[in-house]
């Protein structure tokens, strides 16, 4: 079973050198215990592209789908048996990056 | 595999099935009012209706709230299994407050229809107390829950009068309680009393029923225990809701007029609460002060959704001079 971590910020390029560490050792973690299938930083929401191809002609917006106060900063793939090792994982992935994380499920 | 659309066993369903199914439906991942909800459906064996009547929601809602509740427990992989002995203590605590909110939903029953004492609710949330128990033999507070689930039901059926009024604790006939409950109940909160660890919530609420069932006659009760059991209970629970039940033991220590000084102080915080203006309508009644005491009635009536209580609080004002 795949999850999708996705790391909520409300602030861009926030991460300190304490919190990089810490998800380094988090992350090594994942990877050492089988966890760990993909992880990534993302630039500021300001940086996005949305493209809209539904129609007639592809239409390019700047900026993100949706403007909000919080936005996702990064982002974890985890093979996990259930929802309880998901949770316990994300517990110590909040600590670590110093983050609020949105467990959700692939299908 | 386990199929949640299945119908729950009629009878003789395992235990273990049973607690593996509590975990599942109390599971921190879901929102409480979903627990409760599901825990009933599919541990409990209601049917829908009855929930959404329980809970006073559309029949629609309380549907589309269970099936969503379901498709995430597939979708998310929730497991189906009691948490790992390390992982158990946090998740017992989430358990016990839904049974607890089930007990306490069939003990003072909503709805205008509703009959006011639902006995499958509260015998339900006693059972399940119990299968945790057995899981838990040493955890305090699932003792201390059972010994407040069972003091309360052994007043059950002198609580409800044969009119359908509700019948205060001082006028309750007590030869009508149910001594072998009592005695259970009494006996856990000994054993936890002798388990010198300090008390949770329930065992310390488990411990004033404990002094109001010890009480032959409400003469004979020992307020100053309750008081002082309703002072520890605030220093760890700090709520309005102890607030007003100490002010209820203040008035027969030290008279009306100190405890509603000490209720209207928590006004603010509970003016939506119909125990409030009750217990407020009481204490202006014994002062004398029958013009304010009618008008408390007049809100706790219109506040109270128990049938039993606003025909008790409807004979009470009527009989305001």
């Amino acid at each position: 079973m795949q999850y999708l971590i996705s790391v909520i910020d409300d602030r861009t390029n926030s991460g300190t050198e304490e919190e990089m560490a810490a998800i380094d050792v988090f992350n090594e973690k994942l990877q050492k215990q089988g966890y760990w299938v993909f992880a990534g930083g993302l630039a500021a929401p300001s940086s996005a592209t949305v493209i809209d191809n539904r129609n007639d002609a592809a239409v390019f917006t700047d900026g993100p789908f949706v403007e909000s106060k919080e936005h996702i900063a990064g982002l974890w793939i985890w093979e996990a048996p259930d929802l309880d090792v998901a949770l316990k994982l994300a517990t110590e992935g909040s600590k670590a990056c110093n983050r609020k994380l949105e467990v959700r499920p692939f299908h | 595999m386990f199929h949640y659309d299945d119908p729950p066993e009629p009878t003789g369903a395992i235990d273990d099935d049973r607690l593996r199914l509590i975990f599942t439906c109390c599971h921190p991942a879901l929102a409480m009012e979903t627990r409760v909800a599901l825990t009933l459906r599919m541990v409990g064996g209601l049917s829908m209706p009855e929930i959404a009547r329980a809970f006073l929601v559309q029949e629609t809602a309380m549907g589309q709230r269970i099936t969503r509740a379901k498709s995430k427990i597939k979708a998310a992989r929730i497991p189906y299994r009691v948490p790992a002995a390390e992982d158990l203590p946090g998740r017992v605590s989430g358990v016990l407050a839904v049974l607890f909110l089930i007990f306490n939903e069939g003990y003072l029953a909503t709805g205008p229809d509703t009959d006011p004492v639902r006995h499958d609710l509260t015998a339900e949330a006693i059972r399940l107390t119990r299968l945790i128990r057995a899981l838990l033999p040493d955890d305090g507070e699932t003792a201390g829950l059972l010994a407040l689930m069972l003091l309360t039901e052994a007043r059950r059926t002198a609580r409800v009068s044969p009119g359908g009024e509700l019948v205060t604790l001082a006028e309750q006939d007590r030869g009508a309680w149910d001594p072998t409950l009592i005695a259970e109940g009494h006996r856990l909160v000994r054993e936890r009393l002798a388990a010198r660890v300090a008390p949770g919530r329930y065992q310390i609420l488990a411990a004033i029923n404990a002094v109001h069932t010890s009480a032959r006659d409400v003469r004979d009760t020992d307020w100053s225990q309750v008081v002082a059991l309703y002072d520890q209970l605030g220093r760890i629970d700090p709520s309005p809701i102890v607030t007003l039940n100490r002010a209820v033991a203040v008035a027969e220590l030290d008279g009306p007029d100190v405890a509603l000084a000490a209720v209207d102080r928590v006004a603010p915080r509970l003016a939506d609460y119909h125990a409030f203006h009750a217990t407020r309508a009481d204490l202006l009644r014994r002062l004398g002060r029958s013009q304010e005491s009618r008008a408390a009635y007049d809100k706790a009536i219109e506040l109270a959704g128990n049938t039993a209580e606003t025909a008790y609080l409807t004979r009470r004002r009527d009989q305001l001079g």
